[in-house]
């Protein structure tokens, strides 16, 4: 019975090994794959408070989004689609956003109006130093799900999107 | 004798070509069987099997694009860097440059298409003619991972020209993976590498695409075919005393 | 091997044969033999099937360039916006419906449907005629797929509108 008991000892033990050895590379991939926070991903300086308007969005290349505001309160927006990635551009002649992908549509301070989209467009954390808006582009937090809007901005002109798109 | 023949006999000949003299179905079968090449295949099918109607040959059409893409995607590694700063450059000078570098990359990208279609016809029509039936059913489940494999291949390559074509089409396809549930944000950022496509996005997708995913798929398809010659012999079991 | 006088077999006598064959305990079953040796015939014609599908290429890659787009450019979204074509049908979908039922549960459940339909369809019969029930879903499966991605492909065109693609062209190879 001694070596029955030892026999069966050693398969396990070589079981067990082999199992937190495939473990230990699993979780090895994943942790290689899992990227970081990206080298671009951080503080960006843009603009002093002065220049974001009411009326409009501020295209800021360097931080991927816009800036606008409501009263005091400035909006940094993240320019990426919730739906599925596309760039959303703003459209003058409506004052709203437009995205040309599935049709999205979202006010200015990027709630949602309608569309394939989830939710509103994603925002950025914002501070200001020594009077300019630093947008931590690092720091992103989900838009607002499909609800009432804040503001009272109906579309002001004809859309940028074509008449038959976001069926 | 004829060159070949005396090429054959020789001592260097015998010691590569090992089979003996051929006279009856037996001596071809060792013959068939000793050969590295030719044991993927089985040594007899069944008569149908030979008829277009039967399969359209579509499995075999598959296997030489495959073998079309590797080719041809290995002339298109040499003149290649993985770089944001370079991908694009790279395929301008391939097209403009280099001696057949423009049909070279179309022949990529054609067979690449043809196999999509040619794996997904192959597919269907093995369903149609019931072939995924016992015993079959674990090559039929094989057969869905190539499938699987050949989109995930082709998806990976295009990427790499890096012009807006690629560039967005990553962007919009990497996206839905972002709505699995739970795991969904970090399955789409291991993905891409980061929160948007950018360079870690290209060289993921680069080695993804010319080192583990063709890999993979040599196996399964070595793995497919050895279940295919496998499965022919046992649906007729009977024919190996006839030989 | 004809037989005409009484014979013993496992001790019992014969008593009828059948002019020009063996007694019932020697005679063999007529065997068709329905096979062929793989070399040569399967494996000319798939040299001659290989062959044809290279000369395709070749002349596809003679006739037509592959796609080079400008450089990409990540704060300039083209539009139409389309995915690769075999993702169109997906692509399609995803203009419709939420993103979790068109780009997770749709794709999850045609892999999980395709994997497991051999264990599910357990009914032997291989004649299409004898398993209605399975090549009617397959076929109804089939066409929406192939109906979806013609239509994501070639029927749509900026702003993910409806065009005719006699009128304009957008699909991308």
């Amino acid at each position: 019975m001694e070596s029955y008991g030892r026999r069966r000892f050693l398969s396990r033990v070589w079981r067990w090994t082999a199992g937190v050895v495939a473990a230990a590379g699993a979780w090895t991939t994943w942790d290689v794959l899992r990227p970081g926070r990206s080298a671009s991903a951080g503080p960006v300086r843009t603009v002093s408070p002065e220049q974001v308007t009411q009326t409009g969005v501020l295209e800021i290349s360097e931080m991927s989004g816009y800036l606008t505001r409501v009263d005091d309160e400035i909006v940094a927006l993240w320019w990426r689609c919730p739906h599925l990635g596309c760039k959303v551009p703003w459209c003058e002649s409506s004052s709203q956003f437009e995205c040309p992908c599935h049709g999205s549509v979202f006010n200015r301070v990027g709630e949602y109006r309608r569309g394939p989209s989830p939710r509103g467009m994603d925002h950025y954390s914002t501070t200001t130093e020594n009077g300019v808006i630093v947008v931590d582009t690092a720091a992103v937090s989900d838009g607002d799900p499909p609800g009432e809007e804040s503001i009272d901005e109906p579309p002001t002109g004809p859309e940028c999107l074509g008449s038959e798109a976001g069926s | 004798m004829s060159l070949s023949g005396r090429v054959r006999q020789s001592v260097v000949g015998r010691s590569i070509w090992r089979s003996g003299d051929v006279a009856t179905d037996r001596d071809r079968a060792t013959k068939h069987w000793s050969s590295f090449l030719l044991h993927l295949y089985p040594v007899k099918v069944r008569r149908e099997e030979l008829a277009f109607r039967y399969s359209w040959f579509l499995g075999v059409i598959s296997l030489v694009l495959f073998a079309s893409l590797f080719v041809s995607g290995m002339y298109l590694m040499f003149f290649y860097v993985p770089s944001p700063a370079t991908a694009y450059g790279d395929i301008e000078y391939l097209q403009t440059e280099v001696a057949f570098g423009q049909f070279i990359r179309n022949v990529h990208r054609w067979s690449a298409h043809l196999m999509v279609l040619a794996v997904a016809a192959h597919m269907t029509r093995v369903f149609y003619r019931g072939a995924y039936k016992p015993p079959k059913e674990f090559n039929w489940v094989i057969g869905v991972f190539l499938l699987v494999l050949t989109l995930l291949m082709s998806f990976t390559g295009y990427l790499l020209p890096w012009d807006q074509l690629a560039y967005w089409a990553i962007t919009v396809g990497s996206s839905m993976a972002a709505f699995a549930p739970w795991i969904g944000d970090q399955a789409q950022q291991a993905l891409i590498a980061g929160d948007q496509v950018g360079s870690a996005t290209l060289i993921r997708f680069y080695v993804l695409h010319v080192a583990v995913l063709p890999g993979l798929m040599v196996f399964l398809v070595m793995f497919h075919l050895w279940r295919w010659r496998k499965d022919s012999m046992l649906s007729q079991p009977e024919e190996s005393e006839h030989g | 091997m004809a037989d005409e006088s009484p014979r013993i077999i496992g001790e019992r006598r014969v008593l009828g044969v059948v002019p020009g064959r063996p007694p019932v305990g020697e005679r063999k079953d007529p065997q068709v033999d329905d096979s062929v040796m793989v070399w040569p015939h399967l494996l000319v014609r798939h040299a001659v099937v290989a062959v044809a599908m290279l000369l395709v290429v070749l002349i596809l890659s003679i006739l037509f360039d592959a796609p080079l787009r400008e450089i990409a450019n990540p704060t300039e979204t083209p539009n139409p916006e389309k995915a690769p074509w075999y993702f169109a049908g997906l692509q399609e979908l995803l203009a419709r419906f939420h993103p979790v039922v068109a780009g997770v549960l749709v794709p999850a459940g045609i892999v999980i449907g395709l994997v497991t339909l051999p264990y599910i369809d357990r009914n032997p019969a291989m004649a299409a005629n004898r398993r209605k029930v399975a090549v009617a879903t397959f076929t109804i499966f089939l066409v929406a797929w192939i109906a979806l991605t013609v239509v994501g492909f070639a029927f749509r065109g900026p702003n993910w509108s409806w065009v005719w693609p006699w009128q304009e062209w957008h699909g991308e190879l």
